[in-house]
């Protein structure tokens, strides 16, 4: 195992590019996480997200460029990255004739470490029976049973694909709360997640960091804080219809008589003044989510830059 | 007790902890010597990441809010600062400032503002007695 100083991203992607015949699935993506964080990784269906993910773990090379885990190369280092991470794919699959039980056995014989603790506290949660054939199981529970063979092992990156879509809600609860509690709970500030999902807003609170990816490139990487104080929704009112207003700078989501909203990226405050300048009835600011700021991103137009 | 986040505030969600942390502490909703909830739980409950709340409880301790007692957990503090008096009016006039502008945009002039000031300090003062007495 090669040590990893602190400085050493647990991700690094660098102008990764992958094709499948001549379409372009990614086409020069760049992003590191550092230890510690939950990085959220945001795009629409078809986006390029688990195809980045495939490089990431050696199941697809790249055409071009470099991907870094742990800051080795996971096609010349397979063992040594694969045995730090786990990963949770959007469709999971186990070998129908096997039990919970064998499932978690067959897993936990290719780990070095295994937390049987953990195992114990987690099948009691989600109320798994270890004597049940994994072709019986639910979606819901090939989900949970994927994650406590991902948890117990107790990676330092913990990769999700769409770990959440087709999920019943209280599913998905349980699902986040085990990822804050069980998972971050081991060795608080080293537990690294890394997480592509279009199902953002449940996902809010977890996410320090996020990137959004449209056809296979970049188009936003932010803090989560930094990103919800940029990007504001500004509501005016005034007495009577204002006539023409100076909204240079911003996207104009409503302008109708006497009221007026508007989308602003990092200039809240001078939009702010200009229309306090007015004199409005009513003048107020709030934060865009984690998913309005998707949505402003990749809607046509986009959000004013 | 109870915390409320808020992700359209536009205020970061480990600072909307210490706030909240900060105002029952000052209303009399925490006493000193009561514990607040421990990181884990906190977390699992209002479905934040874990560094969230480790980073507002390290901002409260390091601000004389709370203490932490190994193994034990975070503790409310009595109302004691680690810092100097002028530090502590330079903190003040911050969020002062802030009010000031808000009162300036919201059209409230300087006596109602000074009014409304010491009606704040009354109502908190009221809480704190209210629940010193139990």
């Amino acid at each position: 195992m090669t040590p990893m100083t602190p400085e050493t991203p647990v991700i690094e992607i660098d102008t990764l590019v992958r094709r499948f015949g001549r379409a372009d699935a990614v086409d020069g993506l760049t992003l590191r996480v550092e230890p510690g964080r939950c990085y959220g990784f945001f795009g629409r269906n078809g986006a390029g997200k688990t195809t980045t993910i495939k490089c990431l773990l050696n199941l697809l090379r790249p055409t071009s460029g470099t991907v870094k885990v742990f800051g080795l190369d996971p096609a010349r280092r397979e063992v040594a990255v694969k045995s730090r991470v786990a990963y949770v794919p959007d469709s999971v699959a186990f070998y129908p004739w096997m039990t919970v039980r064998d499932t978690l056995d067959y897993f936990a014989s290719f780990r070095q470490r295994w937390n049987q603790q953990t195992e114990r506290a987690l099948l009691d949660q989600f109320r798994l029976d270890v004597g049940q054939k994994t072709s019986h199981l639910s979606k819901g529970q090939r989900t949970q049973l994927a994650l406590v063979t991902a948890i117990c092992a107790e990676p330092e990156l913990l990769v999700l694909d769409e770990p959440t879509s087709g999920l019943d809600p209280i599913v998905r609860r349980e699902f986040i709360q085990t990822i804050i509690g069980a998972y971050q709970e081991g060795s608080p500030g080293q537990r690294t997640v890394f997480v592509s999902t279009h199902l953002i807003a449940e996902f809010e609170g977890l996410i320090d960091q996020f990137t959004i990816i449209e056809r296979g490139r970049g188009v936003l990487t932010l803090d989560a804080d930094a990103a919800r104080d940029r990007y504001q929704k500004i509501y005016a009112r005034f007495s009577e219809d204002p006539g023409a207003l100076d909204l240079t700078g911003t996207r104009v989501l409503r302008h109708q008589g006497r009221e007026i909203e508007v989308v602003v990226n990092g200039n809240a405050a001078d939009v702010m003044a200009r229309l306090q300048a007015r004199s409005p009835e009513t003048l107020t600011a709030e934060s865009l989510t984690l998913e309005e700021i998707f949505v402003a991103t990749l809607q046509p137009g986009g959000v004013a830059v | 007790m109870r915390f409320q986040l808020n992700f359209k505030s536009g205020k970061p969600v480990y600072l909307q902890v210490v706030d909240q942390v900060k105002s029952a502490a000052a209303s009399g909703a925490v006493r000193a010597g009561e514990s607040l909830p421990s990181i884990r739980p906190l977390a699992e409950e209002l479905r934040v990441n874990r560094n969230t709340v480790a980073k507002a409880y390290a901002e409260l301790e390091s601000q004389g809010v709370i203490e932490t007692v190994a193994g034990k957990g975070c503790f409310v503090r009595a109302t004691s600062s680690p810092f100097k008096k002028t530090v502590r009016v330079e903190r003040l006039t911050q969020g002062i400032d802030d009010a000031v502008t808000q009162a300036h945009h919201l059209m409230v002039g300087k006596t109602d503002f000074l009014r409304l000031a010491e009606e704040r300090f009354d109502a908190f003062d009221h809480q704190r007695a209210r629940a010193e007495k139990g």
